[in-house]
């Protein structure tokens, strides 16, 4: 046992010696966290977006000012247009609208679609904006019957008061039957934290047992009363290390500087991602093992965790991926790791149903560990 | 008792016998010397005294108790310094020592004064600090040596440790083991300069393509040629045949014959001057005779045909 540690923490401390690992392990992966956080976007809370709505407020008197109350009441992003670009719809409130509403006459708000607009935004608007004109008219009813029914005397101070007051009936819409769609750096700290965690323990553990196996370091270990199984739970150890450095470093990060949301389930994220850590581990001393020249492995190393990356659902969502691509990802550790990772800190939900999620990835870990000991060899 | 029996060894690699029935015993406050040329078997032997290899035949008996009977015990009383310099480059040397004292089950208190002790003993001392990476060759190679040493191994296997150095570090190296020696540690020292061999150990076994054909003190292996003094014979012996010289080889031992030199040795108790006459008598046109005292190389020649080259 005490080897085990010795020598995990001997390479972990090789493994700093060296510039590049720095770029590796957090320079690239942050800077692909931030610019892939950027390109996914989405405003808000992804189970209840606020999509983003350009306003055009013309209205004289103080209805049009309470009704885009109500519309931020219900959910949306109000935008003035100056930042025409990023809305998806757009909504114009007549210069008569107080006029002809006290007046109990039918006012026409404005409601158009701007072109290349996304359509699960323009659906969302929609049903808040009729939401948002069924509260608005009830209140002017209720407020109405305060003023012994005479509207045309509702002041902006009576109108305000009832929409301060709690619904009687909530009514809370989602999208229903699918789930919501992780985005912003929700979404890409865990994918890009998934596919370097793997990428960087294998590369770092194939390229150092193949290069220890050919300067005679590991034959040299074993020399030593270390039995081989010590030697190679040793290695992996050093290696899931090196792991629980980059993941600290970047839920740190990703909650501090980004302002990920991490969810309430902190230490379930860190286990999942730390039996990821496992995998990785594992697969690099296998590759290591088997492949003696260390360009081959650190290829080989790539293109596997890229594969398994992109399969596993780190670059874009699984969830608008066709079904074939979604059962790929059954048969790889990645997918399992986003699955768990996505309903902890996207969906919210508790320790649950990260559970089978954390049991397949470690039965991924057993396997790629018991065939790293099987194939270890100087 | 010896530390180190080693009982028919035998290791074949496809169609390459690279070890064939070797067998030999190192005794404590001895150091053993393995002679041989490139691919003579050396490094095969001391990878399956080490446990690294597994023998196809034979047993390696480590002080009293055969090795694959408990490893980790044999493994225990043993030290290995590889021929290759496996130690870590990017650590420096003190990290060096520590790693591998805590491998060979120090406590990390025990390895770093080991470690203190050895830098000293290897007057490392002042370069302790720098990273291995930028140690000349004999510096690392001294590092090599002492990472073995940390849990004062009673067995030490050396596998060409002075291999492509300065014959200045070489002799630094050299005089180390002496003392190791002297403190009563059992010594197996593989080389292939005939001169380590020759100052250095107290027996010398001769290897060649993986069987070993010679084994004794170096005035043991001498006296194998027929006593302590060789001729030298110039001549043209392009047509030369020893062999129907009359009477010949009941009186010599050929060591050595070229187109341009025979190297013999007198059989039997008989006098230099007497052996000088015969030789002078031969049927061939002497151009000159010299006089040498038997050198290792020598009895490698007789043994192989072919010399040991540095
Ligand atoms: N793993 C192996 N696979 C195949 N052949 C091998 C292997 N190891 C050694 N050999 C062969 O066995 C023979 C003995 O090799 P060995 O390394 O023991 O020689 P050596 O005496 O140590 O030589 P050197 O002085 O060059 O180190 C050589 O012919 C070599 O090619
Ligand atoms: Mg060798």
């Amino acid at each position: 046992m005490k080897r085990i540690l010795d020598i995990g923490h001997n390479d972990l401390r090789l493994f700093f010696k060296s510039k590049s690992a720095y770029i590796w392990l957090f320079a690239m992966p942050l800077a692909f966290v931030y610019f892939m956080g950027f390109a996914n976007r989405g405003p808000g809370d992804p189970s209840n977006r606020r999509p983003p709505v350009l306003v055009e407020n013309n209205d004289t008197n103080f209805l049009g000012r309470a009704l885009l109350d109500e519309l931020d009441t219900q959910g949306m992003w109000l935008l003035d247009p100056t930042n025409r670009e990023s809305a998806a719809r757009m909504i114009r409130i007549p210069e008569d609208f107080s006029r002809r509403v006290m007046a109990g006459e039918q006012s026409k708000v404005g409601f158009f679609k701007r072109d290349g607009s996304a359509k699960s935004d323009a659906m969302l608007i929609e049903v808040r904006l009729v939401r948002a004109l069924i509260a608005m008219n009830s209140h002017l009813l209720e407020a109405a019957a305060q003023t012994d029914n005479a509207p045309e005397s509702i002041t902006e101070e009576q109108l305000r008061e009832v929409m301060k007051k709690p619904n009687p009936v909530a009514l809370d819409a989602k999208f229903a039957g699918r789930k919501p769609v992780p985005s912003g750096f929700a979404f890409s700290l865990p994918g890009n934290l998934v596919l370097y965690l793997l990428m960087n323990l294998m590369i770092f553990g194939g390229a150092s047992v193949a290069a220890e196996r050919r300067n005679g370091v590991i034959r040299r270990l074993m020399v030593h009363p270390v039995t081989n199984l010590e030697l190679v739970m040793g290695k992996i150890y050093g290696l899931m290390l090196l792991g629980a450095v980059q993941i600290g470093f970047f839920l740190v990060v990703g909650k501090l500087v980004l302002g990920v949301n991490l969810g309430a389930n902190v230490p379930a994220v860190t286990l999942t991602l730390l039996v990821l850590a496992w995998v990785g581990g594992s697969l690099g001393v296998l590759v290591g093992s088997v492949f003696a020249s260390e360009d081959r492995v650190v290829g080989l190393c790539v293109l596997v965790s890229l594969l398994m990356g992109a399969l596993g659902g780190c670059w874009w969502p699984l969830e608008i991926a066709p079904p074939t691509l979604q059962k790929i990802a059954l048969f790889l550790p990645t997918g399992w790791a986003l699955k768990g990772l996505h309903q902890l800190i996207s969906f919210g939900s508790g320790f649950g149903p990260a559970v089978i999620p954390l049991i397949v990835l470690l039965v991924f870990g057993l396997s790629a560990n018991l065939l790293a000991a099987r194939f270890f060899r100087s | 008792m010896s530390l180190l029996r080693v009982q028919g060894l035998f290791k074949a690699f496809a169609a390459i016998r690279a070890v064939d029935s070797v067998s030999f015993e190192v005794r404590p406050g001895e150091v053993y010397g393995l002679l041989g040329p490139n691919g003579a078997g050396k490094t095969t032997t001391i990878s399956m005294i080490s446990g690294l290899l597994k023998p196809d035949a034979g047993e390696v008996v480590v002080a009293g108790t055969p090795f694959w009977s408990d490893p980790q015990k044999a493994k225990r009383i043993m030290g290995v310094v590889p021929q290759e310099l496996a130690i870590y480059e990017e650590l420096t040397g003190r990290e060096n020592l520590e790693f591998w004292g805590r491998m060979a089950g120090l406590s990390s208190g025990d390895a770093k004064s080991r470690a203190t002790e050895l830098l000293e003993a290897l007057t490392l001392t002042d370069r302790a600090k720098d990273v291995v990476k930028t140690y000349s060759g004999g510096m690392k190679r001294r590092i090599n040596l002492g990472c073995a040493l940390l849990h004062r191994p009673q067995l030490l296997l050396l596998d060409e440790p002075t291999v492509g150095i300065d014959p200045q570090a070489r002799l630094n190296i050299l005089e180390f083991i002496r003392s190791l020696r002297a403190s009563g540690t059992a010594i197996l020292y593989t080389t292939h300069y005939l001169e380590e061999a020759e100052t250095l150990c107290h027996r010398i076994g001769i290897i060649d393509h993986g069987r070993l054909l010679a084994e004794g003190t170096l005035k043991e292996l001498q006296e194998r040629l027929g006593g302590d003094r060789l001729f030298v014979l110039e001549a043209d012996l392009k047509e030369a045949a020893p062999e129907s010289w009359d009477g010949f080889l009941s009186r010599f031992r050929v060591i050595q014959k070229t187109e341009r030199q025979l190297v013999v040795s007198a059989l039997g108790a008989r006098d230099p001057s007497e052996c000088l006459k015969d030789l002078l008598g031969l049927p061939v046109r002497v151009e000159n005779v010299t006089l040498k005292r038997p050198s290792l190389n020598d009895v490698f020649l007789q043994l192989t045909g072919r010399e040991l080259r540095e």
